[in-house]
């Protein structure tokens, strides 16, 4: 096992590239899961293949405790996941469905009855153009992308339709991870500055929304702007920000 | 592909925004977005870069027998074409309106208004004139192509040196450019569209709008002129209704605004020509600004969101406000030209501390635009010309 | 054209108007059986043929209809003989495409487009002999078959040109003037609220001109809706006859 975490290990925080390989050895491993059956999990952008592990997306090498490897790269296009909580457009109604964008290659779907409370007769009042928030049930490369506004125990859970007031614009997919991750420092950077609403989904889309139109605009602006900044950098940004408007 | 249709939030946010005069990149209502313009090794090829929306612009010629109605002009063809590269939403081969509506202004605003001499491009009456093609790709789609269509295309046409002919009896005989110097188009001036957007039935007006604005506009009146305040040609499009007054308080901020877009283009033609001159360095490479990252960069300082109008009327209430250094044109690299770095965009936020603020801001600003310029171009060649028009705009 | 005066010194045009007189006008409503609306229409040796339908059911794909508004759409052609020169494409030219752009913008701004959601109404418009004022001419004669449609308008449409010789508007150019290569401005104009529903312009223009020309564009409009006004009352007169008792 050990070796398979040793040859990843010297790349740890480094830029891989599509076609680098690392290599282990199957019979020692195969040997150790015997005793002890841990498994390796490749996230994205890493693939086995037979005795070596492939890379095929292009960034840096991430690890998480105890064994899970997977490649932080900067995309744009999202590709829907299953689990995976967007920010979605209302585009069409089409008989019990709402047909959604979430800018990925295909237009998700959204029933009607996914909607906490929503009943045949008592429909959720959804208008072509609304935002939505939602989560994904079905993803997968041969079928269409279906949503739901609901979780399994059939409450909102912070899901459905929102957006009055606020502004939505779309930022990279790997800032949108670091503004999800747990204690972000970002988030808390912004929120010191003034209080704002925010939404952020994983298709890269975030909606702010603060007291005015203008603080709106700052908050996107600089969520804009951390695109790529070092932290330093965006500390000092945000500490001339927050004295201009304090 | 399909475009990202537009969200009922952002239309009402965006509306809602202009009605504050707020503009999502921190602009006035008469502001437009930086302007640079970039020439190529060839003659005749210009970039444009207009905020985030870039046009190239290549000129071409070639001898073909005259039009029959006029046997000796030669003949301005004029050819804009929306790449599916440009933005998702286009698509090659297909008439859309945008693209009809884009080529025929271009026409009316070039060909119409007699910018190009064509009785100098006659070399045998009757029997063969020049022809010269204007290429206009779209290479970036962020709002107004027509604006950066007509710089691109003016500055090619400008910056253009067809071959020298010789003719004898009837033979024509074409110069390759090693034998003899090629001859520049005799260009009588030089027109210039500008943009204007109508918001809400017409109460509310910007100039240069981003993408997002066209999306929500209700209509565009673009206006033609050149820096003689000569109108070269008025359309206006998109179900809008208008008022008479409208349309001439347009054509007086057309007049400011293409006299300093005339400047740039005369800047940047100017220090090309030098450039070349001196057998300095030349053509795209060379005005690309060297930068490590090229593909997730942004243009410098995109968040300052300002109170524009109470940072305005802060200006003009301080006469002897902090002078700003505001580098219109500026040359950032050898080939090319750039106006309005910086803009007036300050970090103005509540109207209550105002006086500070203004001050802090201008400090803030210079050193912001010290780094950009060196960090942009190895060997800087900064001209700074003092910036009387920039009051004057700020007033209106 | 240098050596064509436009404007001779005793102030007359070329074919003998003054400069802000009209051409003679002369329309009809009501040409076609089989069309919802339609109007014929002459600006001098301009001649103009329009028909309207609608509003129906959108064509075509279903995509195209907004669900707040109706649809218009709108196809300009000019015959094959209309001009000097026999055209070989009567339409799907650049130009053309242009005009029937221009015509759809001019009537979405002036039709109540949103009393029909989700339908079309269809304009096609043909110049049968082209004399200068293409545009205006279509216009006008569009805004006549829209009456007869029974289309609800804000206001008349009413459009006509206007040039600029030696300091003088001349209003309603014909193909002469037009050719000259001097200014023409074309100008939709609703004419009670004043609103300017579509404006054309080419070639040079000093600024300090452009409001006397605008003006004297505004005027002819003005001029103009009062011959179509009272075409459209003497048409309903003449339909009201028979069916009043």
């Amino acid at each position: 096992m050990n070796a398979i975490h040793s040859c990843f290990k010297a790349q740890i925080g480094e830029v891989v590239l599509p076609g680098d390989v690392f290599q282990f050895d199957v019979s020692s491993v195969e040997e150790d899961s015997n005793i002890k059956s841990e498994k390796i999990v490749c996230g994205p952008g890493l693939r086995r293949n037979g005795d070596e592990i492939l890379v095929y997306k292009s960034g840096i090498l991430r690890h998480k405790q105890p064994s899970m490897y997977w490649i932080d790269s900067q995309q744009k296009r999202y590709v829907p996941v299953k689990g995976e909580s967007v920010i979605g457009i209302v585009t069409a109604k089409s008989g019990d469905i709402f047909k959604v964008d979430v800018g990925g290659s295909e237009q998700a779907s959204l029933s009607y009855l996914a909607f906490e409370g929503a009943t045949k007769r008592n429909r959720p009042n959804v208008q072509v153009g609304d935002l939505v928030y939602a989560q994904f049930i079905i993803a997968n490369k041969d079928m269409e992308p279906e949503l739901v506004c609901i979780d399994s125990c059939g409450r909102a859970n912070g899901m459905g339709v929102f957006g009055a007031g606020g502004f939505l614009f779309k930022v990279s997919l790997g800032l949108v991870r670091r503004l999800l991750a747990p204690q972000s420092e970002m988030v808390k950077d912004l929120e010191k500055i003034f209080p704002f609403e925010m939404v952020v989904g994983l298709n890269g889309r975030v909606w702010v929304k603060a007291k005015s139109v203008q603080q709106t605009l700052i908050i996107a602006n600089l969520l804009e702007s951390c695109e790529n900044m070092t932290a330093q950098q965006r500390r000092a940004l945000f500490k001339r920000v927050a004295e201009g408007a304090l | 592909m399909r475009e990202t249709p537009l969200s009922n939030c952002e239309r009402d946010f965006l509306l809602k925004g202009i009605q504050e005069k707020k503009r999502l990149d921190g602009r006035q209502t008469y502001d437009y977005r930086n302007i640079k313009i970039s020439f190529g090794t060839d003659y005749g090829c210009c970039t444009v870069t207009l905020g985030k929306t870039r046009v190239l612009a290549q000129v071409s010629c070639e001898l073909v027998p005259p039009k029959d109605s006029r046997p000796t002009e030669g003949i301005m063809f004029f050819n804009l074409e929306l790449s599916p590269m440009a933005s998702p939403g286009f698509q090659s081969n297909r008439q859309s309106e945008l693209l009809v509506t884009l080529n025929r202004q271009l026409e009316r605003c070039l060909r119409n208004s007699r910018c190009i001499d064509t009785e100098s491009l006659c070399v045998i009456s009757g029997e063969k004139v020049w022809q010269i093609r204007v290429d206009v790709h779209v290479l970036n789609h962020d709002g107004n192509l027509m604006d950066a269509a007509s710089v691109a295309a003016i500055s090619a046409l400008c910056h253009f040196k067809r071959p020298e002919v010789a003719i004898q009896g009837r033979d024509v005989t074409v110069f390759s450019p090693e034998e003899r110097d090629p001859v520049p188009l005799s260009v009588y001036h030089m027109p210039i569209c500008v943009s204007f957007a109508f918001f809400q039935q017409g109460s509310y007006l910007l100039v240069d709008p981003c993408e997002k604005e066209e999306l929500v506009m209700d209509g565009l009146l673009v206006l033609a002129m050149n820096k003689h305040r000569e109108i070269c040609s008025i359309q206006s499009s998109g179900g809008i209704m208008l008022l008479k007054d409208q349309v001439l308080r347009c054509s007086k901020i057309a007049s400011v605004k293409v006299s300093e877009i005339t400047e740039l283009i005369t800047k940047a033609l100017e220090n090309d020509r030098r450039a070349r001159k001196e057998g300095g360095k030349f053509g795209f490479a060379e005005s690309i600004a060297k930068e490590r990252i090229t593909v997730l960069t942004r243009e410098e300082a995109p968040l300052d969101t300002t109170d524009i109008q109470a940072t305005a009327d802060g200006i003009i209430s301080k006469a002897d406000a902090p002078p700003e250094v505001v580098p219109s044109p500026v040359i950032v690299a050898t080939g090319t030209g750039q106006v309005g770095e910086g803009l007036e965009n300050t970090w103005g936020l509540e109207e209550d501390d105002e006086e500070e603020e203004m001050a802090d801001v201008t400090e803030r600003k210079t050193k912001e635009d010290e780094v950009m310029v060196l960090s942009d171009s190895e060997e800087e060649e900064v001209v700074i010309l003092n910036q009387d028009g920039r009051s004057k705009r700020s007033q209106r | 054209m240098a050596g064509l005066e436009l404007l001779s010194d005793q102030g007359y045009r070329l074919d003998g108007r003054k400069a802000t007189e009209l051409r003679k006008v002369q329309a009809r409503m009501g040409v076609f059986a089989q069309a919802d609306g339609s109007a014929y229409m002459e600006q001098g040796n301009t001649k103009a043929l329009a028909v309207v339908y609608g509003p129906h059911e959108v064509r075509g794909s279903r995509s195209k209809s907004l669900h707040d508004r109706a649809v218009i759409n709108c196809q300009y052609s000019m015959a094959t003989f209309s001009t000097a020169e026999r055209k070989r494409r009567p339409h799907g030219d650049r130009k053309s495409s242009e005009m029937s752009l221009h015509l759809k913008q001019t009537f979405e701004a002036a039709v109540l487009t949103q009393l029909y959601p989700r339908s079309q109404i269809d304009i096609y418009v043909k110049i049968l002999q082209s004399d200068g004022g293409n545009y205006s001419a279509c216009v006008n004669a569009a805004t006549l078959a829209l009456v007869d449609a029974g289309i609800p308008m804000r206001d008349y449409v009413c459009a006509c040109t206007a040039g600029f010789v030696e300091d003088t508007p001349l209003a309603d150019l014909c193909h002469a003037e037009e050719s000259g290569g001097g200014t023409t401005l074309s100008l939709a104009l609703l004419p009670r609220s004043e609103n300017i529903a579509l404006v054309q312009m080419d070639a040079r223009l000093h600024q300090d001109h452009l409001p006397a020309l605008m003006e004297a564009a505004m005027e002819a409009c003005k001029g103009l809706s009062k011959v179509l006004d009272s075409v459209v009352r003497q048409h309903l007169q003449e339909v009201s006859v028979q069916t009043r008792e």
